[in-house]
């Protein structure tokens, strides 16, 4: 791999195959790890169009990363090199009266969301990883989070991609195109920015917790709040989980709402709620869960899973909302495999938001295969970006 | 008590001086985390600035121990110049800039 075209082009400070970058790079927050040939970090899309003609002539792969917030090895490597788009971080235009954004991939949503606090504005898809999660993350999982039973999924709120495929050609898309993109986990290019639409920050939060001895009541009190206009997150957490951290072992429903109706209308209490909420997952894998899940059911599947994971004593918590529920295991958990089955006997996704990535590839159908290959061929026909994820 | 594990979530990344700045993953929290559970004497831990920043946001409450990381290279004869200048004039002249007459500022930062 002669990697001399690619310092000429970027700089030799920004190609690196040192063992420490190599090391880190090898994995994302999945902890899945692969191997990673070489690093480089483009700064802009004349760059990354340059990284694709080389590594078609080297017939290497390239693997897009954002935050390497991912948790289904989407920017693991495998024998690629790995580029880190994190220099593309800039918020290039805010337009407050059109509600609309102009940001490079690599911007992380909670600086971005800080930034837009001013206009009273912000972009409403609310993952566990708001913190340190990048724009295109989000796009190539089309991810869910916090606030999706009311703003729905990050495909709602990208106006149009500007993506670098995999014959080195800038594509400006949207409309009906970006379905091309968003959630594809990078498979058809490198997102390298985004116009994207925002929503007016609500005014008031306010939060009622209840809990409950069986499932029955809980989904029914569930379906009585998704029909609340004001309704704005709806989690849940079961009582394997609750014991866990510390809460009454029974299972929980939380739900926020942009009006006063919630009992708790104290902000700083919200707040620090919706800050125990985003420790959720740190804490179960704290307590030797560390393998976290994301099927989504509705109906009938959606009762059958809670039932199951509380019969199995499997924490859990999750946007039962959109019925998206996060189980969490130990390393090597044999119920993982038996879980992603009966989800689709139940008539349920194995993904509700993290991805397919490297993780989940045996449980993909092959109607969904077919659709990655069909966009292969018109993308990246030389499958250079991303191999191998998804299918 | 024990130092729990860093979970590799990557949260600290966004509070990190360093990695604000240079935006590498190596020199994130989260990386040195990884190489120091593989055992990576590497002189890029010293570049870390010991600030614990990452500790205020990591959901574990994991702890980077920098100062026990770095015992441990300068142990195994990895350090920087800089560092081996700074521990020497501490030693030598009670402060890390070197001989300095009463009242001068000093005129040359020795950092990590």
């Amino acid at each position: 791999m002669n990697l001399q075209p690619l310092c000429s082009v970027l700089g030799e400070q920004r190609v690196s195959t040192s063992i420490e970058d190599r090391l880190v790079y090898a994995r994302d927050a999945s902890r899945m790890r692969g191997e990673c040939l070489a690093v480089v970090w483009p700064s802009s899309p004349e760059q990354v169009a340059f990284l694709v003609e080389w590594a078609r002539q080297e017939a290497v792969d390239l693997v897009p990363r954002g935050a390497g917030t991912g948790l289904c090895g989407g920017a693991v490597p495998q024998r690629s090199v790995v580029v880190d788009l994190s220099h593309l971080n800039a918020i290039k235009s805010v337009e407050p009266e059109g509600k609309l954004v102009h940001v490079e991939a690599g911007v992380v949503l909670g600086t971005l969301n800080r930034r837009l606090e001013p206009a009273g504005l912000f972009l409403p898809v609310i993952p566990g990883s708001h913190r340190a999660a990048a724009i295109g993350g989000l796009i190539a999982t089309d991810a869910a989070g916090l606030r999706a039973v009311r703003y729905g999924l990050m495909g709602n709120w990208v106006q149009s991609v500007t993506l670098v495929d995999g014959s080195g050609q800038v594509r400006h898309l949207s409309g009906k195109a970006l379905g091309d993109v968003v959630g594809r986990e990078g498979v058809t290019g490198f997102i390298l920015e985004a116009i994207l639409r925002l929503a007016p920050r609500p005014r008031e939060r306010t939060v009622t917790i209840m809990a409950f001895d069986d499932e029955a009541a809980l989904l029914a009190q569930r379906d009585r709040w998704l029909a609340e206009p004001a309704l704005t997150a709806l989690e849940y957490l079961n009582r394997h989980a609750a014991a866990l951290i510390g809460w009454e072992p029974r299972h929980h429903l939380l739900a926020e709402f942009d009006s006063d109706q919630g009992e708790i209308e104290d902000p700083g209490q919200v707040r620090d709620l919706w800050r125990d909420r985003d420790g959720l997952y740190p804490q179960l894998a704290r307590c030797g869960h560390p393998v976290i899940e994301d099927p989504q059911l509705s109906g009938p599947g959606l009762a059958e899973l809670l039932r199951w994971l509380d019969q199995h004593a499997i924490p859990a918590f999750g946007h039962l909302g959109l019925g998206i529920v996060h189980p969490c295991f130990a390393f090597d958990d044999g119920r993982i495999e038996t879980l992603y089955e009966s989800v689709a006997a139940w008539g349920g996704r194995v993904s509700g938001e993290h991805g397919i990535g490297l993780k989940k590839r045996a449980w993909v159908d092959e109607r969904h295969r077919e659709e990655i290959r069909r966009l292969k061929q018109i993308y990246d026909p030389h499958d250079i970006i991303n191999r191998g994820k998804l299918s | 008590m024990d130092n729990p594990p860093c979970i590799e979530c990557g949260l600290c990344r966004e509070v990190c001086p360093i990695f604000e700045v240079l935006r590498r993953e190596h020199i994130s929290p989260r990386g040195l985390a990884i190489l120091a559970e593989e055992g990576i004497a590497s002189p890029v831990f010293y570049q870390c600035t010991l600030c614990r920043a990452c500790r205020t946001l990591c959901p574990v409450d994991h702890d980077p121990d920098g100062e026990r990381l770095r015992a441990r290279l300068v142990a195994r004869g990895v350090e920087t110049e800089a560092n081996r200048e700074m521990i020497a004039n501490i030693r030598q002249h009670g402060n890390p800039f070197g001989p300095l007459e009463e009242g001068e500022i000093p005129k040359r930062l020795t950092c990590c």
